[in-house]
């Protein structure tokens, strides 16, 4: 290690560390003065451990018993069976399961694209006009439609459905980050660094996105709940992830269409969908208002009016 | 403006050359021979240099020529205008709804904060976000429609049929759409208007004896409205795509059946026409929202 990095890598030690330990009590304390944040933050616990234990709680989700097509609710099938006779219980559990795997990937994915793109574009001014351009552009559609559209090209899979959903909410990341570099690039201990020598690159890495991260991990939890609906809706409308994959739009698209003999193929998918968004609604609400600090303000404000 | 609409029609372009392998045979499906390939090759012109379709794209474009349906044997622009009608109806009532119901929800929950009505509404909201608006659809129409009866459970009267069939029709899908827009629109009025209620103008109207509804009515609310129309005008943008997945709730033929059916027929003219119609749709709402600043907040000024 060269003497100047290593002057860097001290100046930056102590920030990082001491951030580190002023924010973990505020966690906390946040957590059990909001109940409603800690409301949010176990229902999305109960989802995770039902979607991981999916092969574990309920049986196989695509095994067929045409004879008992459209069961009523009851012992044998907790939530009924399906026009196919498939058991609705599985296939909303296991559709648990698909719901995070597709949120997870999608907020990795827009991480990445948006991160990358955020980061670049608020860097370099030489980039900043095509990249954002191009996110702008790509925001001037829907989220629907574009996913449709993407899905219409790429073809019916998971990843497929992933990688639309990705690219839709990329720009959305994108904006944000490059906000919070526009202005971190002029703070002065990035001046510091690039005056100790540090290259663009450690710049960027080690300096400048290390901060610009709590407003994206705000919107992590947003995307995660778009992401969950997009896919919802895509497959609802037949154009997500293939028929036979358990997924909640898949049972309520099929759902529709037995309205009337048998509700339970909307009400269980339905009731999983509201439950999931609503416990991702509530945590990223708790955890803008513990990340943002004109929020907190305002927080404290209201509850000393209360 | 003129950028990002090169670059949406950039996007729509490169949508049928994302997938892979060769366009034309994809389009044409895997029972079809070499010569129907070629015939749909030369009708899209996909055989051509990728630059060389560019340009013609942007040509074509610029003439309002959105090409042949391969499916529906009729001008994409005609398939879309015979298809826009329920559409902007559906968005049009739907936004309207959002707005009766969100604004003032969300203005008397920040005037009365922390009441048992702003807490009641402000529940209701974070249930109304978490609902997606075909989920509302489907149990709207199981209970209005299947258990109640009250009204259709599909289908669409259109205009020339008479205006209250048509309202009748769309009562259901329009409520699906509005009433989760409508929760967001009251958070976004409430937290605006507990935004103003704290300036320093506001203490000084209260300062200076002015009754509790001027200040309210008055000078806060004009104020919070300048966030709140910006999230209007994205409602009217958001309700148009939701449109387009509740039609398939309500089995209404507008642009969203239109692009999902040409979706599952890989029908890609109509799929890039009705994607550039909605996303300038989509835009000008956006543009009007921008516009709209100029009259609302006079310390706005485009130069």
């Amino acid at each position: 290690m060269t003497p100047l990095a290593r002057a860097t890598r001290v100046i930056d030690l102590p920030r990082a560390g001491s951030g580190e330990r002023r924010r973990a009590p505020a966690w906390l304390a946040v957590l059990a003065r909001r109940k409603i944040t800690l409301a949010g933050l176990v229902l999305v616990a109960v989802i995770v451990v039902v979607g991981a234990l999916a092969p574990v709680i309920a049986g196989d989700p695509t095994t067929m018993d045409v004879a008992a097509r459209l069961t009523r609710p009851g012992q044998a099938h907790w939530f009924g069976t399906d026009d196919v006779g498939r058991d609705v219980y599985s296939r909303v559990v296991h559709g648990a399961r698909l719901s995070l795997i597709v949120g997870a990937a999608v907020v990795l994915l827009s991480f990445a694209g948006g991160i990358t793109g955020g980061v670049l574009a608020g860097y370099y001014p030489a980039l900043d006009n095509p990249i954002m351009r191009v996110m702008d552009g790509l925001m001037a559609f829907p989220a629907i439609v574009l996913a449709i559209a993407l899905m219409a090209s790429l073809g019916p899979s998971v990843v497929n459905v992933i990688v639309a959903i990705g690219v839709v909410y990329s720009p959305r990341v994108a904006r944000v980050v490059r906000g919070s570099v526009l202005v971190l690039k002029e703070t002065v201990y990035v001046e510091a660094a690039r005056a100790l020598g540090a290259s663009d690159g450690s710049v960027m890495v080690r300096h400048i996105l290390p901060n610009c991260l709590s407003p994206v991990i705000v919107q992590g939890s947003f995307v995660f709940a778009a992401a969950v609906l997009t896919e919802a809706a895509l497959s609802f409308l037949g154009v997500g992830v293939p028929p036979y994959v358990p997924s909640w739009g898949n049972i309520l698209s099929e759902g529709r269409l037995y309205l009337q003999q048998a509700p339970w193929l909307v009400l269980y998918p339905g009731a999983a969908i509201m439950l999931t968004i609503l416990g991702l609604n509530l945590f990223g609400d708790g955890l803008r208002d513990l990340l943002d600090p004109k929020i907190r303000g305002l927080q404290t404000e209201r509850q000393r009016a209360s | 403006m003129i950028p990002v609409a090169l670059v949406v029609a950039t996007v729509a372009f490169v949508l049928i050359h994302l997938a892979p392998g060769d366009p034309a045979s994809i389009i044409a499906g895997p029972d079809a021979s070499a010569d129907d390939v070629k015939k749909i090759e030369r009708q899209l012109g996909l055989d051509q240099p990728l630059p060389v379709q560019l340009v013609h794209w942007y040509g074509r474009l610029a003439q309002g020529d959105l090409g042949h349906s391969i499916f529906l044997r009729k001008p994409v622009t005609e398939a879309i205008v015979d298809r826009v009608e329920p559409t902007l109806l559906l968005t049009v009532f739907a936004t309207l709804i959002s707005v009766v119901i969100g604004v003032p929800a969300g203005v008397l929950s920040a005037r009365h904060r922390n009441s048992v009505a702003d807490q009641a509404f402000m529940a209701l909201a974070l249930v109304g976000i978490s609902i997606p608006n075909f989920l509302l659809g489907l149990l709207f129409v199981l209970v209005f429609g299947v258990w109640l009866g009250w009204f259709p459970v599909a289908g669409y009267s259109p205009l020339e049929d008479g205006l209250v069939k048509t309202a009748r029709s769309l009562v259901m899908p329009a409520l699906a759409l509005g009433l989760v827009q409508s929760a967001l629109i009251a958070r976004i009025a409430r937290s605006s208007m507990l935004d103003v209620l704290q300036e320093p103008f506001i203490v000084a109207g209260r300062a200076k004896g002015l009754g509790e509804r001027v200040v309210v009515y008055k000078h806060a609310l004009r104020n919070a409205l300048i966030p709140t129309i910006t999230i209007i005008g994205i409602s009217f943008a958001i309700l148009i795509s939701g449109a387009v997945v509740v039609e398939t709730v309500f089995n209404i033929p507008g642009l969203g059946r239109l692009i999902v059916s040409a979706v599952l027929r890989r029908d890609y003219p109509v799929i890039q026409g009705v994607v550039l119609c909605v996303a300038a749709v989509y835009m000008l709402a956006n543009l009007a929202v921008d516009l709209s600043y100029l009259v609302i907040d006079p310390r706005v000024k485009y130069r």
